[in-house]
């Protein structure tokens, strides 16, 4: 008798237990009319065993992704501390508390964001210009672009630095970032807003993103020397050119671009592929615009003098409150910062557009976790990146100068050790880029976009490269004491004649690239790095260092885009002028 | 000009597999493992268990991945269990996994191979 192997291998292998699914089925019920009632599924109960191996995998992949981009940066920085500069880092276990609270609450924040107010934003878009007439869209553009800057993650890092800067050598800067705080705030908030007007109407339009580019840099450079060429203002440059980068983060991004695709959805144009890029771009420029005015301003109606007796005021009246104290005030802030994002959401909802809010649980949930998530991370950036970052851009300089912390220090030449550190600045930048998700899905974009012709990895080294470069610059620029204006001029220079010879493709990815390096683990610990070495090396102020991580991956970009275009020509021309050897493989 | 011949594979299954978004490789790795020769891969929504689990539905995505593997009946079973195995089907919400016989199918076979066969 013939067996098969088939069979052979059932009966050895496989234990299956058959149950038909017509047992399983639920059976059709009638009333006593006979008439059909519709079956409705009752709710299914979890034991804890299920419940558990269900939650499991859904935390474990989004906790991964977190810890991939916190964990390498954090043990950079401490192995550095140990290895090179042979510090132990001080209160480990509070900062190891606030990289895991960083974690947690990017995590919870991100996951909030997507279930509770990306589906928010994404129906705003697609119901909003349907029902509304233009201008009342671009009104709610505006206020949507300053909701969003509020609740970016990376505003409160930078509001944090305000403390550290010293009101006698930089009397602009301190009171922009303590007086002011609120009002540059708005401003950022106020350029973002209006960038989302404007890449709305380029959305409909389908304007070039070229012209834009030029008619928004002149401005800026113009102001910018400007405000270089008053020594009391200069120092509160490099703040205004570092918030193009801190607002263009994790809640901007998609929210802005939901209502843009929404927005060009419903005019009925055919979206091209890049539809949805260039409004980041325009995002990280308008604020630095908008807070150069209010340098200028501040310029204009405040003297230092007032500034420094205005501190000497506040110091001696400086009795906190118990908002003012942590960790009160991070959940006076978390809140501060959502809260206004999702009334003006649900306002938009129910008053201009009357529809109701679907799956309201689901959305609360989301809301709910976007809260507490924000909360967390603002305790994890207090205690967390912003200490380790200042620690260890405080010790740094020890390598070439003497630091009072540091019983042997310098611990190198000048020369070498000024080396050492630019190194450690290059390294930080290229490898914290290098793991940026976002950076990920970029690369992928621009590998459909060229044919193949520029690979993913090597778009993604392009940018680290250039994000590497840019820090190692910053250093520099506040080692030697540098006006920023050079860097920014030159590079911007730089990155607008490569614009004005690359497609408008790659003009869009490139410009993009600049919002997506600095992510909302990078922009903290650099701003705080940059502020706590420019304090070792009493620097005036220690900003800037993300305006450099802005610029350079814009130009590592479009050089590579040229690069892939010179290989595509070649390539062409080798085929045409050889066509029998192409015949022969 | 002599007439084309084709060769029509029988005793084929076809194995679908639905599970979420960014667990297909799991399965075509179990699968492929398990003596699969290739899959296909579709992206999708789905509905169903996610509704009626409250707030833990949450933890499952909507968005889905379909995995179409054709496999020998010989190879069925093995490759059935390693998918179900290797994504966690036997937990709330994984995804669920079926099998269509095939009538016949019928792609590229090697030359060297086809002759072996040859009657």
């Amino acid at each position: 008798m013939e067996i098969r192997l088939g069979a052979y291998l059932r009966e050895l292998t496989v234990q299956q237990k058959e149950l038909s699914y017509n047992d399983l089925a639920p059976k059709v019920e009638r009333d006593q009319q006979g008439v059909e009632l519709p079956y409705r599924p009752g709710r299914i109960s979890l034991r804890p065993i299920d419940a558990y191996r269900l939650i499991r995998p859904y935390v474990t992949v989004r906790l991964q992704e977190q810890l991939k981009a916190v964990i390498p940066l954090a043990a950079y920085l401490v192995l550095f501390q140990y290895l090179i500069l042979r510090q132990s880092v001080q209160d480990a276990s509070i900062v190891a508390g606030g990289l895991a609270a960083v974690v947690l609450g990017l995590m919870l924040f991100l996951e909030g964001l997507k279930v509770g107010l990306i589906p928010f934003g994404q129906m705003l878009g697609s119901t909003l210009p349907s029902k509304a007439h233009l201008s009342v869209v671009l009104v709610v553009a505006f206020l949507l672009g300053i909701g969003v800057t509020l609740a970016e993650p990376a505003i409160g890092a930078l509001k944090a630095a305000g403390a550290i800067v010293d009101p006698a050598r930089a009397p602009y800067l301190y009171t922009l970032l303590n007086d002011w705080a609120e009002t540059l705030v708005l401003m950022v908030s106020a350029g973002v807003g209006l960038a989302v007007v404007i890449g709305s109407l380029r959305f409909l339009h389908g304007w070039s993103l070229k012209p834009l580019i030029y008619a928004s840099l002149l401005p800026m450079i113009g102001l910018s020397l400007l405000i270089a060429s008053n020594s009391q203002l200069a120092p509160a440059l490099g703040l205004a050119w570092d918030t193009g980068a801190v607002t263009t983060g994790p809640v901007t991004v998609p929210l802005v671009l939901a209502l843009g695709i929404g927005i060009v959805g419903a005019a009925g144009q055919g979206g091209s592929s890049l539809s949805g890029f260039g409004v980041v771009t325009l995002a990280s420029l308008f604020p630095i615009i908008a807070v150069e005015l209010l340098i200028l301003y501040v310029g204009y109606t405040v003297t230092p003098e007032q500034i420094l007796a205005s501190v000497v005021a506040a110091q001696t009246a400086a009795e906190t409150t118990w908002y003012t104290r942590t960790p009160w005030r991070e959940i006076v802030l978390g809140l501060r910062a959502i809260l206004p994002l999702i009334l003006f959401l649900l306002i938009v909802l129910v008053v201009v557009l009357r529809e109701r809010v679907n799956n309201a649980g689901i959305v609360a949930y989301g809301i709910g976790l976007c809260i507490l998530g924000m909360i967390v991370l603002n305790l994890g950036l207090t205690y967390g990146l912003t200490k380790l970052g200042t620690q260890s851009g405080g010790l740094v300089p020890a390598t070439f100068q003497d630091i009072a912390d540091i019983g042997n220090s310098p611990l190198f030449s000048f020369f070498g050790g000024v080396c050492i550190s630019i190194a450690f600045a290059f390294l930080l930048g290229f490898g914290a880029t290098l793991a940026e998700p976002a950076l990920n899905a970029l690369g992928m974009i621009v590998e459909n976009l060229t044919n193949g012709a520029l690979r993913k990895s090597m778009l993604m080294y392009a940018v680290s490269f250039g994000v590497g470069c840019a820090i190692a610059l910053g250093v520099c620029k506040i080692l030697f004491d540098i006006p920023i204006v050079w860097f920014l001029v030159a590079g911007y220079a730089i990155a607008v004649i490569l614009t004005s010879v690359s497609t408008e493709e790659f003009v869009n990815i490139a410009w993009d690239s600049a919002g997506v390096t600095t992510g909302p683990v990078t922009v903290p610990l650099v701003l705080a790095l940059g502020l706590g070495f420019g304090d070792a090396v009493s620097a005036i102020e220690g900003f800037g260092i993300l305006a450099m991580a802005s610029v350079c991956p814009i130009i590592a970009v479009l050089v590579t885009g040229q690069y892939a275009n010179w290989v595509a020509r070649r390539r062409s021309d080798f085929e045409y002028s050889r066509p029998d050897t192409q015949e022969a493989t | 000009m002599a007439k084309r011949e084709i060769t029509v594979l029988t005793d084929a299954s076809l194995i679908t597999c639905i599970v979420q978004r960014g667990v297909a490789d799991t399965v075509v790795r179990a699968a492929s493992e398990g003596g699969a020769q290739g899959a296909t891969i579709c992206f999708a929504r789905g509905t169903g268990v996610r509704e009626r689990l409250g707030i833990l539905g949450l933890a499952v995505s909507v968005e889905k991945e379909i995995v179409n593997i054709i496999v020998a009946n010989d190879q069925l079973d093995h490759i059935f269990e390693k998918i179900y195995l290797a994504a966690k089907l036997d937990t709330p919400g994984m995804g669920l996994l079926y099998v269509t016989p095939l009538e016949k199918m019928a792609t590229y076979i090697p030359p060297d191979i086809e002759e072996r066969f040859a009657p």
